[in-house]
């Protein structure tokens, strides 16, 4: 796939006359709520077109619909990043996929499409995980678009993003966009690390996936739902031991269909069948493809938006139902001040190179504007003292008596907590 | 098809998937799979047998077929005699790129378009749909779909097709899409649209206070002195409350709970009825005794179909012929004497905490009663409706009855009805300021290149200006107007791919749930700002 | 580009680089640093360096489970504290709400978890379980049942078990200093 960064051989880089004659229409001239530094004409047209990088994460349902949209918009510079490979589930909304696809990267097979279809642009597929990337790699994209299921590849790359800022360069700031639906639900948001609301800001909006008493599942079980759970929750890891179970794998599907069919007939429950089974296991509402069409072109209008400065653009989430009539509500998501990733307070802290760890407690407890009473502290990947719990606290005893300069490299952090903070404080150390 | 009926076949089907992965239909099975959570089998057998036409092949028109043959239309015809422009190949994904130049879109577009589902079936028609509007075998040819999309079509063409889809209420309903840079909207005429499967999320009346005989005669048979701890904290909460309502009424006169006093009184004597502190079936009960006071015996939006019914129940349609007749046949059935006076039972029981036993046992309960409705509805139904009766699918009724609860019934307008409608644009900018201003700037835009095709000749004076001639003099203007004419006049013929993938997504959702006759359509103009990102409904 | 960084200036809070410590990390920290436990609880870390996984002994002082010690692993992973901790006792004991297996029947582990509750909750929550075993919503049915109908033979059972008996085919662990 390395290869296939070339341009493809059935046309040439240059565009031809009239190419962009829609999306012109927009770059041209200012509309009535466009920011007054847009800069009509070609000098927005050429940072679009040959100075922007985006980077897309996901090339699943979401992912290919931004693709393509992207590619249209004049985006030419696309990184697209997905560690899943093609499944035949897919076909009936990823639509850069065909069954010849099955069992390749997402990301190679969705660039190499874009590709041949849209010439000229240039999609740059990585196919593995997110978290193999540093920051480095982070940093040299204008935007990011993230069109994931998962909650915890989102909560990562938001923490990521947000962290990554450094206020001596305005360059670490990425706007991130992010999509999600379920059925005819959807959301689109845009978020300004540090600026805005962040991903784990809205943490607590997310819908909690629906998990029923273990006793119910083991004993009185009521729904078809119920023997599900028994089957995955109890009965694989029983039969399977430390086998992981994998809910793409058709096979464990229907093995886990079995048996709750089984039990389900032993308790007269009616109503397990093998879509049932699929989607409690899986946890999620299925996704159409009508819902991320939208949703993608949502993220996609705030990419081009952002990046042109042509229009105003999203403040911050838009919301979409569309089970009774079109229904949709946009509005701004607070930011929160205990949020972990974006909240929490952040302190300057200059110390002398000698001062030990218990000399830096005291004076943390003796400062008025923080109001801290016993706390912890660690830089990252570290402990340097725990309060409790009694092994940890013994464990780490021994740096106290430690100078902080020993522990923490000039400029480094270190997180503190203590009961007495609603969340956390994080400190930069300077010496002195 | 019963339910037993369909978890067998899918029991089949999903055995027979896991067993012959060769097979094509395997991939078509697999992939239906998730989408029939949406919408069940019934709904992908509409879409499958569905009939599309869509006139033009612009972006905005493409995209939305994407998403109308990914999931399993049966068949698409695109009506476009135009040919590539360097414009269409840069915006449309579903073109050859600056292949395609000159060549007809149509054309081009159809094989792009059918290679993403093969088993959808489509067809490139090269011509103008002026032309077929002028003979009656094109008139023919066009009134002969499930539902026919048309985007940005000139205003005299749209005006001509629409009159030709209205005027036969068995005529396939119109989406009409209008767009211009980041501003659009779109309108779907029908004269009536009836919907059992609404999908909504509200839970039907258990019938606590109407309680069916074997209910009541379980929550009166109940002795809680006599049943071991165990079997006390599973006692199903609606069980529990009939029992409390039967006693409440025998010291109340036959009367409910009704002051604020009284219900307080009502709930602390379901809590002294716990033996441990920790029985979540009794706080169930307590949580859900608003049941007691707050349901009523026909929910309120049902009762207003009821009249509704009455004034119109000749419609023409014989799809929306048999749900009037199976309306009426419901006011029937409420007013049977030997009846609850109540619309039938569901047999759907929600979760509750209790035992696998006492909730099976409920289940059961709930779903014989049911039966015994629904066999006295369709009695009912032989009874007054002989005809409709005899050619009905039983499965329809089926379906209506279960879902008697969630039943809707929208009326529609002729597209440009609301245009024509001054007092109703003057309301609408008042109370809709956003919604309404972005309307009549894309409704002036239409006008305006009905007039002169010349797209630089719709300025911001020339755009007000109709759109002062749409609402009449003296109408106060809001300053959304201003915000959207601004934004038609920099882009009045631009299909921005944004706002065609987004176009493509939300009307594709509508067509199906048109086709399949589930969840809840549009009624009116949805209007889309991609400035400010927001839809919203006027008209 | 829209200028988003003269936006920033004006937030003079958030101008200030957050450490690289992942939320789920932190928020270990915090719980594990404000462990309030009884002496009849105890954490152990295999690995002090890792907080993500470790052991809690419960060594009830009365009760019924006088006189064990019950051992659980507890694993966290990154999406902590959106998903509880996975809990799971090491040893095969006779409990109404612990099977044979290990899973553990308590609300704040599955259905009734939320964010707001933290790792203190959850080791009450299990201690509880030994100090008022619930026969009402069992796990191990038989156990629940003999709780129920017997309460001296339970006790004989628990007591048995605990001694590392076999009950009904079933061999128990050592569970007792």
């Amino acid at each position: 796939m390395a290869a296939a960064v070339a341009i493809n051989g059935n046309a040439s880089s240059g565009d031809w006359e009239g190419r962009y004659y829609h999306v012109d229409q927009i770059l041209d001239r200012p509309g009535p709520r466009t920011d007054p530094s847009f800069l009509a004409g070609d000098e927005v047209k050429d940072f679009l077109r040959n100075k922007c990088k985006i980077l897309v994460i996901g090339a699943g349902g979401l992912g290919c619909e931004i693709l393509a949209n992207l590619a249209l918009s004049g985006f030419k510079d696309i990184h697209v990043i997905d560690m899943d490979t093609i499944d035949i589930s897919n076909l009936n909304r990823q639509f850069l996929f065909r069954q010849k696809d099955v069992g390749h990267s997402k990301a190679n097979v969705a660039a190499e499409f874009i590709m041949n279809r849209v010439p000229g642009v240039k999609v740059t597929p990585y196919f593995g995980k997110i978290q193999d990337k540093d920051e480095d790699y982070y940093l040299q994209f204008n935007l990011v678009i993230c069109g994931l299921d998962s909650v915890e590849a989102r909560r990562w790359i938001n923490a990521t993003l947000v962290n990554m800022v450094d206020p001596e360069n305005p360059e670490s700031l990425k706007p991130l966009i992010d999509g999600g639906t379920e059925g005819f639900k959807g959301q689109a948001r845009v978020i300004l690390p540090t600026v805005t609301s962040c991903y784990e800001c809205s943490l607590d909006m997310l819908n909690k996936p629906t998990a029923f008493p273990i006793c119910t599942i083991a004993n009185t079980p009521r729904l078809p739902e119920h023997c599900i759970e028994w089957a995955s929750v109890l009965e694989w890891p029983r039969v399977h031991g430390d086998k992981k179970m994998d809910t793409d794998n058709p096979e464990h599907i229907q093995w886990l269909y079995q048996i709750a069919l089984h039990r389900a007939q032993e308790f007269k429950i009616e109503g397990v069948t093998y879509s049932l089974t699929q989607g409690v296991v899986k946890n999620i509402i299925p996704a159409i493809a009508s819902t991320n069409a939208i949703i993608a072109a949502s993220c996609c209008n705030e990419a081009f938006k952002i990046a042109t400065s042509s229009a105003a653009y999203l403040n911050n989430y838009f919301m979409l139902i569309g089970t009774d009539g079109v229904y949709s509500y946009t509005f701004e998501h607070e930011k929160r001040d205990d949020c972990p990733v974006c909240g929490g307070e952040s302190l300057d802290i200059t110390l002398s190179k000698d001062w030990t760890v218990e000399r830096l407690i005291e004076i943390l407890v003796e400062r008025q504007d923080i109001q801290v009473k016993k706390p912890s502290l660690s830089s990252p990947g570290k402990q340097i003292y725990f309060q409790a719990p009694p092994q940890l606290e013994e464990a780490t005893r021994p740096n106290l008596e430690k100078k902080v300069s020993e522990l923490v490299a000039d400029g480094g952090e270190i997180t503190v907590t203590a009961t007495t903070l609603p969340f956390n404080l994080s400190l930069r150390v300077k010496y002195t | 098809m019963t339910t037993a009926d369909s978890q067998d076949i899918e029991q089949a089907t999903a055995t027979l998937a896991y067993f012959t992965a060769i097979l094509s239909d395997h991939t078509r099975m697999l992939t239906r799979i998730s989408q029939e959570r949406i919408w069940a089998a019934s709904g992908q057998a509409a879409l499958e047998s569905a009939r599309i036409l869509v006139v033009s092949s612009s972006a905005t028109s493409t995209s939305i077929l994407k998403n109308l043959v990914l999931p399993g239309i049966g068949h698409f015809s695109i009506l476009d005699s135009a040919i590539t422009t360097p414009a269409d190949a840069g915006n449309n994904f579903f073109l050859n790129a600056r292949e395609s130049i000159g060549k007809p879109r149509a054309q081009e577009a159809v094989p792009l378009l059918r290679e993403l589902n093969e088993s959808v079936q489509g067809e490139a028609v090269l011509k103008d749909v002026k032309d077929l509007l002028g003979t009656e075998q094109g008139k023919d040819w066009l009134t002969g779909f499930s539902i026919v999309i048309a985007h940005n079509l000139d205003k005299p063409t749209l005006e001509e097709l629409s009159a030709l889809l209205w005027s036969n209420p068995e005529g396939p309903p119109l989406v009409t899409v209008r767009s211009a840079g980041f501003l659009a909207e779109f309108h779907i005429q029908y004269h009536e649209h009836c919907v059992s499967e609404s999908h909504s999320e509200n839970a039907p009346s258990l019938r606590i206070t109407r309680p069916f005989p074997a209910l009541l005669e379980w929550a009166r048979s109940l002795d809680l002195n006599a049943l071991d701890p165990t079997e006390h904290g599973h006692i199903p909460f609606v069980v529990i409350l009939v029992r409390q309502v039967d006693e409440w009424r025998k010291s109340h006169g036959g009367e409910l709970p009704k002051t604020l006093a009284e219900k307080k009184e009502f709930k602390k004597g379901i809590l002294a009825l716990k033996v441990k502190a920790d029985e979540e079936n009794f706080d169930e009960a307590e949580a859900q005794a608003w049941r007691v006071w707050s349901e009523p015996a026909i929910p309120s939006d049902i009762q207003a179909l009821f009249s509704l019914s009455a004034l119109q129940s000749a419609s023409a349609q014989p799809r929306q012929g048999t749900f009037h007749a199976l309306l009426h046949t419901l006011v029937e059935f409420t007013k049977d004497p030997a009846g609850s006076g109540t619309l039938p039972l569901s047999s759907n029981l929600p979760d509750m905490k209790s035992d696998t036993e006492s909730y099976v046992r409920l289940q059961n309960l709930y779903r014989q009663w049911a039966d015994v409705e629904k066999s006295k509805f369709k009695e009912l139904f032989e009874a007054k409706h002989p005809e409709a009766a005899a050619s009905v699918d039983p499965e329809e009724v089926d379906s209506f009855v279960k879902n008697s609860h969630h039943l809707r019934v929208l009326r529609g307008k002729r597209w440009g009805t609301f245009d024509a409608d001054r007092e109703a644009l003057g309301n609408a900018l008042a109370s809709t300021p956003r919604e309404a201003a972005t309307h009549l700037a894309l409704t002036a835009l239409t006008n305006l290149l009905a007039q002169d095709t010349d797209a630089s000749k719709v300025t911001d004076e020339a755009l007000k200006g109709e759109v002062i001639s749409l609402v009449g003099p003296g109408v106060e203007l809001p300053e959304e107007l201003d915000a959207a004419i601004g934004e038609i006049a920099r882009a009045p013929t631009a299909d921005i791919p944004n706002m065609a993938a987004f176009l493509g997504g939300l009307v594709a959702q509508e067509a199906i749930k048109m086709i399949t006759e589930q969840y809840v359509p549009l009624n009116g103009y949805c209007v889309v700002d991609l400035v400010d990102s927001w839809t919203g409904v006027v008209g | 580009m829209i200028k988003i960084w003269s936006m920033k200036k004006n937030e003079d809070q958030a101008s200030k680089k957050k450490p690289k410590t992942s939320a789920a990390q932190i928020r270990v920290q915090k719980d594990l640093t404000e462990l309030d436990l009884p002496s009849t609880m105890k954490t152990n870390f295999p690995d002090p360096a890792d907080l993500l996984n470790f052991t809690l002994t419960i060594t009830p002082d009365e009760g019924m489970y006088k006189g064990g010690a019950f051992v659980f692993q507890f694993n966290i992973n990154s999406n902590y504290p959106h998903e509880p901790p996975k809990v799971k006792c090491t040893q095969t004991i006779y409990h109404p709400n612990v099977d044979l297996e290990g899973n553990v029947c308590l609300n704040i582990l599955r259905e009734d978890w939320k964010p707001v509750l933290n790792l203190n909750s959850v080791m009450v929550g299990l201690q509880y379980l030994f100090l008022e075993p619930n026969a009402d919503d069992p796990l191990n049915k038989e156990a629940a049942e003999e709780l129920k109908r017997n309460r001296e033979q339970f006790l004989y059972n628990v007591k048995t078990t605990m001694r590392g008996g076999a009950l009904k085919g079933t061999q128990y662990a050592k569970v007792t200093a």
